[in-house]
């Protein structure tokens, strides 16, 4: 049996207490301690994305599982379950990825007990890893919670001005849809022949009467997280108020989830009632994309601009999902997985030049920001970049995962092509802020500083694989290949 | 060896002894009898724990106690809790003079509570109920120059006094139709008997005589008051374990009763359907009380009130199962369901004494050092008294059932237990509930660690409290990590409860 994935979830649950513990003692050293752990963690992550390349599971089938009996008892029982497939390994990889990018950036933005925010990072880390790769509906439900904790500290002591209200609001919101979500996972314990929580043996066992009511909880606990209209107000105070790096794994890493238990849940155990309504989760996921998009334009503040975009990015990912289920086109799931892996890192370095800029031009209204390729001109050229990784331009891999999810709506119902408006909108508002704040005539003479060159290079780190992804669009649609078919396979198709 | 017996011999000498120290030791050497109380209660407890691995068939008084799984139960959740008080009552109530008398009395109630748990008799059920409850009236205005003690006293007394009076009243109705005060063949024969008013009566009488104790709406008028009134300590004690006294006795009397019996010639009116809607009111009317409240003791009273009508979740679980005649002959097994959700409604009842316990605990050290109850008390202690303040917030956060606390698992069997049947809706409205208590904890929980406090100043943490902390939040995490052993001891009880 193979440990690999218990070591990937516990190497930063057990590095929070230890970075904790080594920053008290030394603050230096102890920040270089974090950052090895969570590149550690990292290494570890892409060790196994390599190794499920190179053995590739038959759909419906997972690598590096790991099973043991947690509780057994007559009436109830629970096993502590892993395993990796093309779903998980492409989000375990890019989460750890952006934690090391979060911790490299926090240094120049967090100033205040420092200890206390490594440990968080750490442990957020931890759990979110345990999210993507538990296939025990409970013990899911478990990492689950727990990556709340750690945000609505790191949210509520290291955030903006409004950082209170943001962080309480972002904790009831995402646990009321949670609670909501598990009422779902326990309704298929009882109903089916032989009661177990575990993903694999659940899936295609059951019954489709049993599974409206619980598609319908995981729809609201899902979609609060991903997040989708009605359920999205949380984000953009949470986004705006959360320091940057910090709004880096929000955007980049817990919307996720989100998208994950979509196609791993709701497809996964649900697919005849999935099939049944496809087309409401179609119609959510295109009133998300248009809203986000609509919003994004008309926010005043940067950070707000660029929280608003995931919602619009986010509506790809289910609109993506269901059109699988749809229409039977591989490409809607492939596209999700992989539009999930590009929105992460194009989002991230986004939230990331946002911190930069606030800090420096003590302001992220857009108004206000002018002339920043004079003043700034690393920040400006990376803002100019990242800017067109979320627009979808075509020297990224996030145009791929974008055209993949249109046209496979399009396959779906052909008046969903209205969509292509929305990579046209997203480009129009990010044009109109980089000719704001970026190739406008600069104000004044307030002298600031540039970010320096560590921290672009970070920031760059974040672009690359996007770029690579462009000419190598395999290395995340390989393996997001079975996940695709086992879809279509328990849609019967 | 009766194990029980010696456990009863062991708490009457303590309760016995330790009030001597008021007239024989010296004023400043009466602190001792504290330590007494505790090597008592911890010796009742080793029993108590060996009695539950190697258990003994009949104690002495064999028609009044009965040694099983559920009373074993029980008696280790009530004396753990006693005990956990007076060890935190060893720095609370440090310079009283009459310390002695406080301890003799708190001795008297796990007496009470040991009995209580042990008994199967309902003349025996009511002795031990007024052996718990009368120290309890005068623990709760032991600050007897504090107005609000002396009222929390006088309003506890009257409305226990009614509570009892009304017990005795449903015992003796009982007696009068069935000829026996021993519980077990009263159930069976009220079980056979076709409806009758009486019979109706006795048990509505039987509800609302536990009711009162275990704080169910509409019988918890008097919880908010007597629980921020009385000593915070004392609180705890009423909180955590005469509450967890009032289960047991409902669990021993009515719930094996009732569920067989439908209390009017209307068909609806099952004891399942009943507790169904008092689950509903108690969980919703506590947690939205508790969202406004501005006085921490106030806002845990109704939060425990909140916490019964999810117990009652299971109760509803196990009165549907044996309603429906789900008991299976051939495999000596309930219907999994019933076993699911009374094994629950055990563990939650274990579970709220230890998260309710310690966060009643850390108000009362808050009181104690701050000189101060309300909510706003309570900005930036995290600074202040970390290792309070932490076990605040993992309380809260069990309290809520966030994972992988042990407040968890028992909302999980409890849900689990309803969702498939005609209760569906109950555990959507206790997982809804669930979700709104959030509102509260997280409140304070981010007043603890966000907001600012007036003061920065850091306050130190008296060692029992630390000790009792420690084991609080040990056995909240340990038994969120694993919680096998004590659902499976949980569910040994099951059986107990009616045994064929």
């Amino acid at each position: 049996m193979s440990f690999v994935l218990s070591l990937l979830i516990l190497v930063p649950l057990v590095g929070a207490p230890v970075s904790y513990l080594a920053i008290r003692v030394n603050k230096r050293f102890g920040m270089l301690l974090t950052l090895a752990i969570s590149a550690v963690a990292f290494a570890i992550a892409s060790y196994s994305f390599w190794f499920l390349s190179a053995n590739l599971p038959a759909p419906g089938q997972y690598v590096m599982s790991e099973k043991y009996i947690w509780i057994n008892l007559s009436f109830i029982s629970l096993d502590y379950l892993l395993g990796l497939d093309g779903l998980s390994a492409p989000l375990v990889v890019v989460s750890t990825l952006l934690v090391l990018l979060a911790i490299i950036g926090s240094r120049s933005q967090i100033g205040h007990h420092e200890a206390e925010y490594y440990a968080l990072i750490l442990l957020f880390e931890g759990s979110i890893v345990g999210v993507f790769t538990s296939l025990n509906l409970i013990f899911f439900y478990i990492f689950w919670e727990l990556v709340l904790i750690p945000m609505f500290f790191l949210i509520g002591i290291w955030g903006g001005p409004r950082r209170k209200y943001a962080a309480l609001k972002f904790i009831l919101f995402t646990y009321g849809g949670s609670t909501i979500m598990l009422l779902g996972f326990l309704a298929v314990y009882l109903g089916t022949s032989v009661p177990t929580f575990d993903i694999p043996d659940l899936a295609g066992k059951i019954p489709p009467g049993l599974q409206y009511l619980p598609l319908l909880a995981t729809f609201i606990g899902f979609g609060v997280k991903l997040p989708i209209v009605p359920f999205h107000t949380w984000l953009p105070d949470a986004h705006v108020e959360a320091p940057a790096p910090v709004s880096v794994l929000l955007a980049g890493v817990l919307l996720k989830m989100g998208g994950y238990g979509f196609i791993r849940i709701s497809l996964g155990l649900f697919p005849q009632a999935s099939i049944q309504y496809a087309w409401a989760f179609m119609l959510v996921g295109v009133v998300t994309m248009f809203y986000g998009a609509i919003v994004a334009t008309l926010a005043k503040d940067l950070k707000r601009m660029i929280a608003l975009t995931s919602i619009n990015h986010m509506g790809f990912v289910l609109l993506g999902a269901y059109s699988t289920a749809s229409s039977g086109s591989p490409l809607g799931v492939q596209g999700a997985i992989f539009q999930m892996f590009n929105h992460a890192l194009a989002i991230g370095s986004l939230f990331m030049l946002s911190g930069y800029i606030h800090e420096q031009a003590g302001t992220r209204e857009i108004p206000l920001l002018k002339g920043l390729r004079i003043s700034m001109p690393r920040t400006a050229t990376l803002l100019m970049l990242s800017s067109l990784a979320a627009m979808g331009f075509p020297i990224y891999s996030s145009f791929v995962s974008e055209f993949m999810v249109i046209a496979a709506s399009i396959s779906a119902y052909s008046p969903y092509a209205v969509t292509v408006l929305v990579p046209a909108l997203t480009g129009a508002y990010f044009m109109w802020m980089l000719r704001r704040t970026v190739l406008s005539a600069p104000t004044g003479s307030v002298v600031v500083k540039d970010s320096s060159r560590l921290d672009s290079a970070a920031l760059f780190a974040y672009l690359v694989p996007l770029f690579i992804l462009l000419i190598f669009p395999y290395v995340i649609l390989d393996p997001a290949a079975p996940v695709s078919q086992y879809i279509l396979h328990l849609r019967g198709g | 060896m009766d194990l029980i017996f010696a456990a009863v011999v062991v708490l009457s000498a303590s309760s016995l002894g330790i009030p001597l120290f008021q007239v024989a030791a010296k004023k400043e050497k009466r602190w001792i009898s504290g330590y007494v109380l505790v090597v008592a209660l911890l010796s009742a407890l080793a029993i108590v724990a060996f009695n539950s691995v190697a258990p003994q068939s009949d104690p002495a008084f064999k028609n009044l106690l009965i040694s099983d799984s559920l009373g074993n139960f029980f008696a280790i959740v009530t004396v753990s809790v006693a005990l956990f008080v007076a060890v935190a009552s060893l720095e609370a109530i440090r310079k009283s003079d009459n310390a002695p008398i406080y301890y003799g009395l708190l001795s008297f109630t796990a007496l009470g509570m040991l009995l209580l748990s042990f008994t199967q008799d309902l003349l025996m059920l009511f002795v031990s109920w007024e052996l718990m409850s009368l120290p309890t009236y005068v623990l709760a205005g032991f600050d007897k120059k504090r107005v609000q003690s002396n009222e929390a006293s006088v309003k506890y007394a009257i409305l226990g006094a009614m509570s009892s009076a009304i017990l005795l009243y449903a015992i003796s109705l009982t007696y009068g139709l069935t000829g026996t005060t021993q519980i077990i063949p009263a159930v069976r024969a009220i079980a056979a008997q076709p409806f009758s008013l009486a019979t109706s009566i006795a048990i509505l009488l039987f509800v609302a005589g536990f009711g009162f104790k275990m704080s169910i709406v509409p019988f918890h008028m008097w919880i908010p008051d007597a629980y921020e009134g009385a000593p915070t300590t004392v609180s705890t004690l009423l909180a955590a374990a005469t509450k967890k006294a009032g289960f047991v006795a409902a669990i021993r009397v009515l719930l094996a009763v009732t569920t067989v019996y439908v209390i009017t010639q209307n068909p609806i009116f099952t004891m399942a359907n009943i507790l169904a809607v008092l689950a509903l009111l108690t969980m919703t009317l506590g947690n939205a009380a508790a969202l406004t409240q501005r006085s921490m003791t106030r806002l845990l009273a109704y939060s425990s009130i909140a916490q019964a009508g999810y117990i009652l979740v299971g109760f509803v679980a196990y009165a549907y199962g044996l309603q429906t005649n789900a008991y299976s002959q051939q495999t000596n097994a309930y219907f999994i369901e019933a076993t699911i959700g009374m094994t629950g409604a055990l563990f939650h009842i274990l579970n709220h004494a230890i998260m309710k316990g310690a966060a009643f605990l850390v108000a009362a050290l808050v009181l104690l050092e701050l000189k101060r109850g309300d909510v706003q008390a309570y900005n930036g202690l995290g600074r202040r008294m970390p290792l309070a303040a932490f076990t605040m917030t993992v309380a809260f956060l069990a309290l809520a059932g966030v994972p992988p606390l042990n407040g968890f698992w028992s909302k999980l069997l409890l849900f689990l237990s309803v969702i498939n049947g005609p209760f569906a809706w109950l555990a959507v409205a206790g997982i809804v509930n669930s979700a709104f208590s959030l509102g509260y904890y997280a409140w304070v929980i981010k007043r603890i660690y966000i907001d600012e406090s007036e003061s920065n100043e850091k306050i130190k943490e008296p060692i029992p409290f630390i000790v009792v902390f420690g084991v609080a939040v040990g056995l909240m995490i340990g038994l969120g990590l694993f919680p096998q052993q004590v659902i499976n001891f949980a569910s040994s009880a099951v059986p107990n409860i009616f045994p064929r």
